[in-house]
């Protein structure tokens, strides 16, 4: 197709700089200032993503997940927000360090987002086709006419019924589930590197649910982007992701792969999480074990770890010292000061949602430990 | 209340009908006959002391009919008995007899307490309008509720805004239990919650029932919260009920195409389950209430659906003792078997 390609050089046609990674979140720091104190909206979040990859983003809501995404997206106003601190690399560009006029460029072209409400992030007075090819007239130089066409391919793409049709109707015409099609087929007009979705079908019924993560799924096997999938729900995250973060009051509390989260977990919050789904029993039903009390506020955080007031096993440490990450050879952190303690991590959820590979003894001698322990 | 209370079950549902009329406004209805089928032929029982689950995706009617219960829409057909008393045939004084044993658990924590008054004042109000008590009672009451629901009594003079969106949602149900009542209708009482406020809720709601003996419908669109719940569990889909059954028997031997689907969807939170298991993912969306598909209502997404589905209505009948499925092929064609193409 041709297309008028402006001056700016594409960022994801750079090369990643041997040994670094398609992108970089080092203990980025993101407070609000408000009239009530400082907000600690997020604070030190770390990780790294490569191409092909799916990084989970789970928490409750409040945990920073989504202030983390808006703010490499450069989407958060400041004031009232400051960043006080962390780096963010892209392919080794530093994001934070981007004009304004930068930003634009990455954003929709290099790094894409999809949004939680479809009903609100979709512009009512604009026909579909304009807005899917929006990115393209700006981004690439397309001419209205090759936006059009491509927002039909598009449209096609992501399993919209009679494309040529729907691509001249507005967005009150679309169900929920077709106008978060809509927004996978916005975000994905430009190939993006890097994918972020945020909370992408909290909106939709289940089996619409099913559909879309399989629409994603299919999408980054065909372009091999990578993926950010905030989500609360860690169902969703299950066999979507390769690394997951957990986040409580901002803070990462628990990294690592998908595996070593739901089998090897070594927080107590990530616990707590697990043991709050109610599971689908088949045959008998297990109480749930909820998390007592309500997550802080981010203005006055408790002093020590975040979770402690919620912890039921909180020591006089956990209420005085903020605890570093543990780091296993994997790459697996926990920020909790007993995480590297064989003993403690036997709390962990029983048997039946993992595969007895939480403590350290032989899978054997495993299985008998955890039962003695949890009855 | 008369009549021998033995066997008679505490709520009976039968082919309840709602139609909404599809154009809004005042000639609405006289001008357009288009309706919106909201809920359709719909029939089931609730025994005390159980609870009943409700779920199906939104639009699927399960709501509506927990307000044709209450009487807060009135259905256009069929009949709903409470203890055995017909709710149509009710006057106000009756109606009003019926609600302090039958009350309501909304959704929306923010917007179902009123921002002026205070939580005490919200909770005693079923008492205030029923006359119970003398006011000095009356508050007593409403602290010992408080103290039930897990909110500390000495917060009775605050305001809504104070409190957190699962301390709110105790606050609901605190208000639902002022009465005492027979039966509470839960309107997605969870699903504004966070998942560890969450089991907080859910396990509250067991643990008064336990207390009480109160009856519970229990609508919801989440099957493992519904599963968790609830005794006996009916599927709806597009206005009709699908499938109903004993817990157990619906998560264990779904014999409606629509129910082996809905389970397949729900996202399991085990990689290794969720990565092996069988996914049936049905294509497109559920088609408009307005005119919905004849035949069975499903025919357009099911995967096993016949030339048959697309003309006569499946009824609604038992295959084994308490369960019954509206299906023609239910468990003929299983459908982990067949082919799914989409």
């Amino acid at each position: 197709m041709a297309k008028k390609s402006s001056s700016y050089v594409d960022l994801k046609t750079k090369p990643v700089p041997e040994g670094r990674h398609l992108l970089e979140v080092d203990d980025l720091k993101m407070y609000f200032h408000t009239q009530d104190g400082i907000v600690h909206a997020v604070d030190g979040v770390s990780y790294t993503l490569d191409r092909g990859e799916t990084l989970g983003v789970v928490g409750e809501s409040g945990s920073g997940k989504s202030v983390t995404a808006m703010t490499l997206m450069g989407l958060i106003d400041m004031p009232p927000g400051k960043i006080e601190g962390g780096h963010v690399y892209y392919r080794g560009e530093s994001l934070l360090d981007m004009t304004e006029e930068q930003m634009q460029h990455v954003r929709g072209n290099d790094i894409a987002m999809i949004f939680q409400d479809p009903m609100t992030s979709l512009n009512p007075v604009y026909k579909i086709g304009r807005q899917v090819g929006e990115g393209l007239r700006l981004h690439r130089g397309y001419t209205k006419q090759q936006a059009q066409e491509r927002a039909v391919e598009l449209l096609r793409l992501v399993g919209i019924p009679n494309p040529e049709k729907r691509v001249n109707e507005y967005p009150h015409q679309f169900s929920g589930g077709m106008r978060q099609r809509v927004m996978i087929a916005m975000a994905l007009a430009c190939d993006p590197d890097i994918l972020i979705a945020d909370e992408p079908t909290t909106a939709l019924d289940v089996t619409i649910q099913a559909q879309i993560i399989e629409l994603m799924q299919e999408m980054q096997e065909k372009n091999g982007n990578a993926i950010i999938m905030i989500t609360h729900d860690l169902g969703v995250v299950a066999d979507m992701a390769d690394k997951i973060m957990v986040m409580y009051a901002g803070r990462p509390v628990e990294f690592g792969t998908a595996d070593e989260i739901f089998y090897e977990s070594r927080h107590p919050y990530t616990w707590g999480l697990i043991r709050s789904i109610p599971e689908q029993a088949t045959d008998e039903k297990k109480p749930l074990t909820p998390i007592h009390g309500n997550p802080p506020s981010l203005v006055n955080l408790p002093s020590g770890c975040p979770f402690a007031p919620r912890c039921p096993y909180a020591v006089d440490i956990c209420h005085e010292k903020l605890p570093e990450h543990h780091t296993t050879e994997t790459g697996h952190y926990s920020a909790c000061h007993f995480a590297d303690d064989p003993e403690f991590v036997k709390f962990a959820p029983d048997t039946s949602r993992s595969r007895g590979k939480i403590a350290t003894g032989t899978p054997d001698t495993l299985d008998d430990t955890l039962k003695g322990g949890e009855a | 209340m008369s009549a021998n209370t033995e066997n008679m079950p505490l709520l009976k549902v039968e082919h309840l009908t709602k139609e909404f009329p599809a154009e809004a406004g005042m000639l609405a209805g006289r001008l357009s006959k288009r309706v919106v089928s909201a809920v359709n032929d719909v029939s089931f029982e609730i025994h005390e002391g159980e609870t009943f689950g409700l779920v199906g995706e939104s639009g699927c009617g399960k709501s509506t009919t927990g307000r044709s219960i209450m009487r807060l829409t009135k259905p256009t057909s069929g009949k709903v008995y409470f203890q055995g008393h017909d709710i149509a045939k009710m006057n106000r004084k009756e109606l009003k007899a019926m609600r302090r044993e039958m009350q309501f658990i909304f959704q929306d924590p923010y917007a179902s307490l009123n921002p002026r008054m205070t939580i005490g004042e919200i909770v005693s109000e079923p008492l205030t309008i029923h006359n119970v008590g003398t006011r000095e009672e009356r508050m007593r009451t409403v602290r010992e509720l408080l103290d039930v629901v897990g909110l500390n009594p000495e917060h009775i003079n605050r305001y809504p805004h104070e409190f957190s969106g699962g301390q709110r949602q105790r606050i609901g149900i605190a208000r639902a239990f002022a009465l005492r009542p027979k039966l509470i209708i839960c309107d997605e009482p969870v699903s504004a919650l966070d998942v560890s406020i969450q089991a907080q809720v859910l396990n509250l709601l067991k643990e008064l029932q336990q207390q009480f003996g109160t009856a519970y419908l229990f609508i919801a669109h989440d099957l493992s919260v519904v599963q968790h719940i609830s005794d006996r569990v009916a599927v709806m889909y597009l206005g009709k009920m699908v499938e109903l059954s004993d817990w157990k028997t619906l998560y264990n031997d779904p014999h409606h195409p629509y129910t082996q689907s809905l389970l397949s969807a729900v996202p399991v939170p085990d990689p290794d389950v969720q990565k092996t298991r069988e996914r049936i993912i049905l294509a497109g969306d559920p088609p408009s209430p307005i005119d919905p598909p004849a035949g069975c209502r499903f025919h357009t997404r099911c995967p096993i659906a016949q030339e048959v589905c697309s003309t006569d209505q499946p009824e609604f009948k038992e295959v084994a003792p308490g369960h019954r499925c509206a299906c023609h092929f239910a468990r003929r064609f299983p459908i982990r078997e067949s082919h799914i193409d989409l």
